[in-house]
């Protein structure tokens, strides 16, 4: 059996690798500084910041290029914890989850926190319940891995036709969302800028597959954390003295509370069901910022945190990263750094969302509409705030907000450089890039491993493998390009969608194919089946409003739907094979080769001896 | 390598460790909304109690969860030999 030391394969300079490009990055940072300073036009800054990092990323990858699968699907296997952490965390919600959480922290205060902790937790599960087996397995793609584990060629397509639906409506959201921040930092039209971004990213992963993608994301995943983290350090070192504003906007937090309490605003009582999160127009402030519970009702609160956590556990686009780490204790570990990196990122956006706030409640609520400083009326006119209402002294609710605008209103604000401001929006750019990169090769891959090469077990010739998986994931991005120039939508629920029906496919099978022995091929299927079948009512359901349930949190009832469908479909079923139960006892135990490489090895064997 | 007799033990093994680490992560993220309004007049670091708890304490708990997970993980694979060779 080859085996390599695991410490030869991976590269040591890596560290080195991304210092270089952090301080790259930082340079460039200072360079636009200086050249405003100096009196360069605005343009050209703008242009800067958003081709420069673009440039940085898109070389990454095209210097990762590949012609070996093992490379193009599996990064290698050398990808250590902490970068896997890294992308899976930039991955997991990408620009959505910079861009619109801010806002709905801004509207909505702590009921948006269901998201981040629904991520969280999802995260948690699948680092105890699923990562290292499907690390140990070995699969290139989710539905590799059960049609595999099922010895189902049926069901191998039928997932991959089923998770092609949560796939390209992220793809579509990420899209939507980078290119309105492109558009914002160079003042472009969205569509031609989605046009960009789309390219951007072919060029970053067509070459080099998740190789590309490993190391161009870990490049944009440190962009977005230090594009984050500087202005809102500099905020809070003014405000609150203290530079690290993720722990420190306490006191402000507090300080909107008091505000809020002088000017006597309190949050209704909502049926334990309702659910009313900031859509994308403008929308007035009219919550609490502490005080839970008054846009989500109880369940809806606990029912989205769980749609997440079953998303996030098995999202298609997520578990090709950590089958790339070097071995299965550092898949274990790699969820834990992606814990921490989430958690950075989401601590950050939430300081974001105080400092405005404080600023709306301090600064605007209780002037008059012509009265309001110069950086508000400047929103106002650019169409991302409105007043409404003439009264001498405006009562909060008379402010609206876009809440896919709230994460770069705060340099303006606070009267930051605008260099601060594009360096958001090239961090909330690196994100949304982020995110449609993992999910258009997630997408493209499984097209073309599981549809069009699905029909057989053995990889066709290295050469054919290579070329569709590179047409898929140009026709993947062509395709999501111009759906999301086409069909309108809110990015956020798009993403809460795609979560919803990624856990209610998957999820129930993939957690019973590890930790149950007896579930077998009618079981899974039923499972998948039941479950796809019912989310997608759920929603459709949810948005004409026939139940009362919301289209967000409806897939989660399609989760025991599931887990119900594959037991009884294993009951009537026969007992798995004795070869599948073999696989399965392999799959449970770390040591020695993955299930994978052992069975294409045996293929090569087989192969090799029909001739003779 | 790991022996055959050593399988179901560390199944077993494997199983508690999974339920000691999740179950009470997972009632965590259950209970900490239903208290955050109870838990606001109290004060931590400056921030509202149960706001930081939701926030910040949520990704310190999960963190914990995985950490010790990962470690005792690790040494229940060592212990039955069914760690990987490295």
């Amino acid at each position: 059996m080859p085996t390599t030391h695991r410490t030869r394969r991976i590269n040591p300079r890596l560290g080195t690798y991304f210092g270089i490009f952090v301080s790259a990055f930082l340079s460039l940072l200072m360079i636009v500084a200086i050249g405003e300073q100096l009196g360069v036009s605005d343009t050209i800054l703008r242009w800067t910041m958003l081709l420069v990092p673009l440039g940085f990323y898109v070389g990454i990858g095209i210097a990762g290029q590949t012609q070996d699968p093992a490379d193009y699907f599996a990064a290698g296997r050398r990808v250590p914890a902490f970068f896997t952490g890294l992308g899976i965390a930039a991955c997991s919600l990408g620009g959505v989850g910079v861009v619109s959480v801010t806002g709905l922290v801004l509207m909505n205060g702590i009921d948006a926190w269901c998201i981040a902790n629904g991520v969280v937790a999802g995260l948690v599960v699948c680092a105890i319940l699923i990562s290292p087996y499907l690390r140990k397995f070995g699969s290139y793609t989710l539905p590799s891995y059960l049609g595999r584990r099922f010895d189902s060629r049926l069901l191998r397509v039928i997932v991959a036709a089923a998770a092609c639906v949560p796939l390209l409506l992220i793809i579509i959201a990420e899209i939507k969302v980078g290119a309105m921040v492109a558009s914002r930092l160079s003042g472009s039209p969205e569509r031609s800028m989605s046009i960009l971004l789309a390219l951007a990213i072919v060029l970053t992963i067509g070459l080099g597959g998740l190789r590309s993608m490993s190391w161009g994301v870990t490049a944009a995943a440190l962009t977005t954390i230090i594009a984050l983290v500087i202005p809102v350090g500099i905020v809070a070192t003014e405000v609150t003295n203290f530079p690290l504003a993720q722990l420190s906007y306490g006191p402000t937090l507090r300080a909107v509370g008091r505000l809020e309490d002088v000017r006597g605003i309190s949050s209704a009582i909502l049926s334990p069901l309702s659910f009313d999160f900031a859509g994308v127009g403008l929308e007035p402030l009219t919550r609490r910022m502490a005080r839970p519970f008054g846009s989500l009702g109880t369940a809806s609160y606990l029912l989205t945190t769980l749609t997440l956590m079953a998303g996030i556990a098995v999202a298609p686009w997520l578990t090709p990263r950590f089958g790339a780490t070097p071995g299965i204790y550092e898949a274990r570990k790699s969820m834990g750094w992606a814990v921490f990196a989430f958690g950075t990122v989401i601590l950050t956006i939430s300081a974001y969302a105080v400092f405005e706030r404080d600023i709306i409640m301090e600064r605007l609520v209780g002037q008059s509409a012509t009265s309001v400083p110069e950086w508000f009326q400047a929103l106002v006119q650019s169409g991302d705030a409105a007043i409404d209402g003439r009264a001498p002294q405006l009562p909060m609710s008379a402010f609206s907000f876009r809440r896919d605008a709230a994460l770069f209103m705060l340099p303006p604000a606070m009267q930051l450089p605008p260099v601060l401001l594009y360096l958001v929006l090239s961090g909330a750019l690196a994100a949304a890039f982020c995110g449609a990169c993992s999910a258009i090769l997630a997408l493209g891959t499984i097209v073309s491993e599981d549809v069009v090469h699905g029909s057989q077990w053995e990889a066709p010739s290295t050469k054919l493998r290579l070329l569709t998986a590179r047409l898929a994931t140009l026709a993947t991005a062509a395709g999501g390009t111009i759906l999301a120039g086409m069909l309108p939508g809110d990015p956020l629920q798009l993403t809460i969608w795609a979560l919803g029906l990624a856990g209610a496919t998957a999820f129930p099978v993939v957690v019973l194919s590890i930790w149950w022995k007896r579930l077998n091929a009618l079981g899974a299927l039923l499972g998948v089946l039941s479950g796809f079948i019912v989310a997608v009512l759920g929603i459709v359901a949810g948005e004409s409003n026939w139940f009362g349930v919301p289209s967000e949190v409806v897939s989660v009832f399609a989760l025991p739907i599931g887990i119900a469908a594959a037991i009884i479909g294993s009951r009537i079923g026969a007992a798995p094979p004795r070869n599948v139960l073999e696989m399965v006892r392999d799959m449970r135990i770390p040591g020695g080769e993955t299930v994978h490489d052992r069975e294409q090895r045996l293929l090569r064997l087989k192969r090799r001896q029909r001739p003779a | 390598m790991m022996q055959r007799k050593e399988r179901k033990p560390y199944w077993r093994h494997t199983k508690l460790q999974m339920v000691a680490s999740l179950v009470p992560f997972i009632l965590v993220m259950i209970v900490f909304p239903l208290y955050a309004e109870r838990l606001n007049s109290n004060k931590f670091l400056g921030f509202p109690l149960g706001y930081f708890l939701l926030g910040h304490g949520l990704i310190v708990i999960a963190l914990f969860t995985i950490a010790s997970y990962v470690n005792r993980q690790d040494a229940i694979d060592h212990w039955h030999g069914a760690h990987e060779d490295h």
